[in-house]
């Protein structure tokens, strides 16, 4: 049944188990009304032993006593030392042999009447004088012997009346306690099934589904379900992907806003204030293990005009340009945000004061002659000025500051230039 | 069941307290006036019987008992005009008496058997060259008691087999005509001339032909009670099974009979 359950595709759990529960009842129902027939038959039995066997029973145990006084009234008409006693002796075999307890039985009442007749005779004879009974006598021994058989025969009938009705109730008791020991092991084998019903379609899939709840992640990859058969099942399942599926929208939501929260919407840098958070990281890090770090500030020269002559969308290209000039030179390390306006910052992690210049003079000396296509389809050329500080050794703010007045020296001695803030101790 | 039939004859016992019943007894075997007489009679035979268990029911019903006697074919109609509570005339049960009285469960069972002298027992015997029985007997006079099942029966076959029939009143004449060559045999219940023929001399009455049960002339013995009357049916039902199952009704018997009854 379990293979059969496996094979099918879709099963109501609900439906499954009250089908179940249902052939269950049916079947133990079956089991429980066989033994009520047995324990209905035992009952019929025993009324009948007390109203119909045991009467039958007494009415024979009365037909053997019956008998049996006859044989010794018998006895009594042949040992009676007087006719009186010997005519009462036979008066009562008459009643004996008259009574209605004895005539119900065809044997007996034959016999009884034989007795009666044989006696009667013996004692005319008796009364005439006769002078030899012996022979009379041997014949009554013979009959009277007939009677003690008979006496014997019915009793038994009697008891066997018991024994029959007996054998039949013992018969039925057994059958019941067959059957009930069969709707026990029934009931065992469908208790036995439903638990491995339950365990392999309900207790199983949730386990799994439980793991699979515990662990679901957008690092990891959609659960997978062995296919179930219980729509239930199925369907908790199904929601499970669903969720999973909603968790990487979620993230991929998340990942989102965050690069718009960090980025600059007009040349894609980071922002000022991503830029702040992570240059101040790479500073402690820096800093922490006595790493060389730079900071830089630049500006492009005379943006100002740039806009007031071709307008402002040009400059927007212009700071694009820019923009992508900058990702393309500097290393994937280094880190640059749209500071403010035309005003750009930079980070040089694990670079020396040296080394950022040599950086920000390849930077500046590419982004001098690089040419940059305006809407109109005209090329035009922008300068960069350009201040470095060492910020090994001091807050964020204060390289910032220094680097901002480095630009600030660059500008004023003609732009198109890089300038070092002097070291702390000379200022 | 015992406790339960002592449960339920206390139960009757309150409901049958300051009870009186009156009982109907039929006239005894032995010889004495045919009018009703009340009171105690000699011992022996079914009236005595009959007495001793009336009484003993009524005492099982706590109730005081007055005994009536009289002829059998009064004590049916006196029962049955309410006249009388209890009516013991060894009363077997029939559709045309079960219209007229209630019964009690059975008292005892009875045959009916034909009685003769040996001299017309002897004529009868050689005049048909075979035994005799009620449905050979041929131009015979047949005596019985008025009113009873077996006057009923030989009024039946009586036209068919010239039978001539002699009615009595009660059981103390039965052998009287007899005696008196009035009749050839008497057919009555075994039982009733059982006590009558003991007394006689050896060899002067015998049983003749087989027991008869059929035709009415045999089966089981009831108490009359007037019709309606279920709840001293059910009490002297209940009476009776407590008589039987502490063998009081055995011991009532042995000290009449020299069998059992049932």
């Amino acid at each position: 049944m379990i293979s059969q359950l496996r094979g099918l595709k879709q099963v109501h759990a609900g439906r499954a188990f009250g089908l179940l529960a249902a052939i269950f009842v049916l079947i133990l129902g079956v089991m429980v009304a066989l033994v009520a027939l047995d324990q209905q038959r035992v009952l019929e039995a025993t009324a009948r032993l007390q109203e119909e066997t045991v009467p039958e029973i007494i009415r024979y145990q009365r037909l053997a006593r019956n008998l049996e006084q006859l044989r010794q009234e018998g006895e009594r008409v042949f040992a009676a030392a007087t006719p009186q006693a010997r005519q009462q002796a036979m008066f009562v075999v008459t009643l004996v042999a008259s009574h209605p307890s004895v005539l119900e039985h065809k044997a007996a009442a034959e016999l009884a009447q034989q007795v009666e007749t044989f006696l009667g005779d013996a004692m005319r004879q008796m009364t005439a004088g006769a002078r030899d009974s012996g022979p009379v006598y041997e014949e009554w021994q013979r009959l009277a012997e007939r009677v003690g058989l008979m006496v014997d025969d019915v009793s038994i009938q009697g008891i066997n009346l018991a024994t029959n009705d007996l054998s039949y109730v013992a018969e039925a008791m057994r059958l019941a306690r067959y059957k009930l020991t069969a709707a026990l092991i029934v009931a065992g084998l469908f208790l036995a099934m439903f638990v491995a019903l339950i365990r392999i379609h309900l207790i199983y899939p949730l386990q799994r589904i439980d793991r699979a709840l515990s662990t679901l992640s957008v690092d990891r990859p959609a659960p997978e379900f062995e296919p179930s058969t219980m729509v239930e099942i199925q369907s908790v399942e199904a929601a499970i992907g669903e969720l999973h599926a909603s968790l990487m929208e979620n993230e991929a939501a998340r990942h989102a806003l965050e690069k718009l929260a960090n980025r600059d919407g007009l040349t894609g840098l980071i922002n000022r204030r991503h830029f702040m958070q992570t240059a101040d990281a790479e500073l402690m890090r820096a800093q922490r293990y006595e790493r060389p770090v730079t900071i830089g500030m630049a500006d492009l020269d005379c943006f100002k005009n740039l806009n007031d002559t071709y307008g402002h969308a040009v400059g927007d290209t212009v700071l694009r340009a820019f923009a992508e000039l900058v990702q393309e030179v500097l290393r994937q390390s280094d880190l640059v945000c749209r500071y403010g306006g035309e005003e750009f910052a930079f980070l040089f992690p694990e670079s020396s004061l040296d080394e950022a210049q040599r950086l920000a003079e390849r930077l500046r000396s590419r982004c001098a002659e690089y040419d940059i296509r305006i809407p109109d389809g005209r090329l035009v050329r922008v300068t960069l000025s350009m201040g470095l500080a060492d910020a090994s050794d001091c807050p964020i703010e204060t390289a910032l500051r220094r680097a901002d007045e480095a630009l600030y020296q660059a500008k004023r001695l003609g732009r198109n230039r890089v300038e070092l803030a002097a070291p702390v101790e000379a200022v | 069941m015992r406790y339960c039939l002592l449960l339920l004859f206390c139960c009757s016992l309150s409901i049958a307290q300051a009870l009186e019943v009156r009982v109907a007894l039929s006239l005894p075997e032995g010889p004495g006036q045919v009018q009703p007489t009340v009171g105690r009679v000699a011992k022996g035979g079914l009236a005595a019987f009959n007495e001793e268990l009336a009484r003993e029911i009524c005492r099982r019903l706590n109730a005081r008992c007055t005994v009536s006697r009289m002829p059998f074919s009064e004590i049916l109609s006196s029962v049955e005009e309410n006249r009388f509570d209890l009516g013991f005339g060894n009363y077997l049960r029939t559709p045309e008496r079960e219209r007229r009285v209630d019964f009690s469960e059975p008292i005892w069972r009875s045959s009916s058997r034909l009685v003769a002298t040996p001299a017309t027992i002897r004529r009868f015997a050689s005049g048909n060259g075979a035994g005799i029985s009620l449905d050979k007997l041929r131009q015979a006079r047949v005596a019985c008691i008025e009113g009873t099942l077996q006057h009923a029966f030989l009024r039946s076959i009586a036209p068919a087999q010239d039978l001539e029939l002699v009615t009595v009143a009660s059981v103390s004449e039965t052998l009287n005509v007899l005696r008196e060559n009035k009749a050839d045999f008497v057919l009555q219940p075994v039982l009733s001339s059982f006590a009558l023929i003991g007394r006689e001399a050896p060899g002067s009455f015998e049983y003749v032909g087989p027991p008869l049960t059929e035709n009415g002339l045999g089966g089981t013995v009831h108490v009359a009670m007037p019709k309606g009357s279920d709840a001293l049916r059910r009490s002297v039902n209940l009476a009776i099974a407590a008589i039987r199952a502490d063998g009081t009704f055995h011991r009532i018997v042995r000290r009449y009979f020299p069998m059992n009854l049932d």
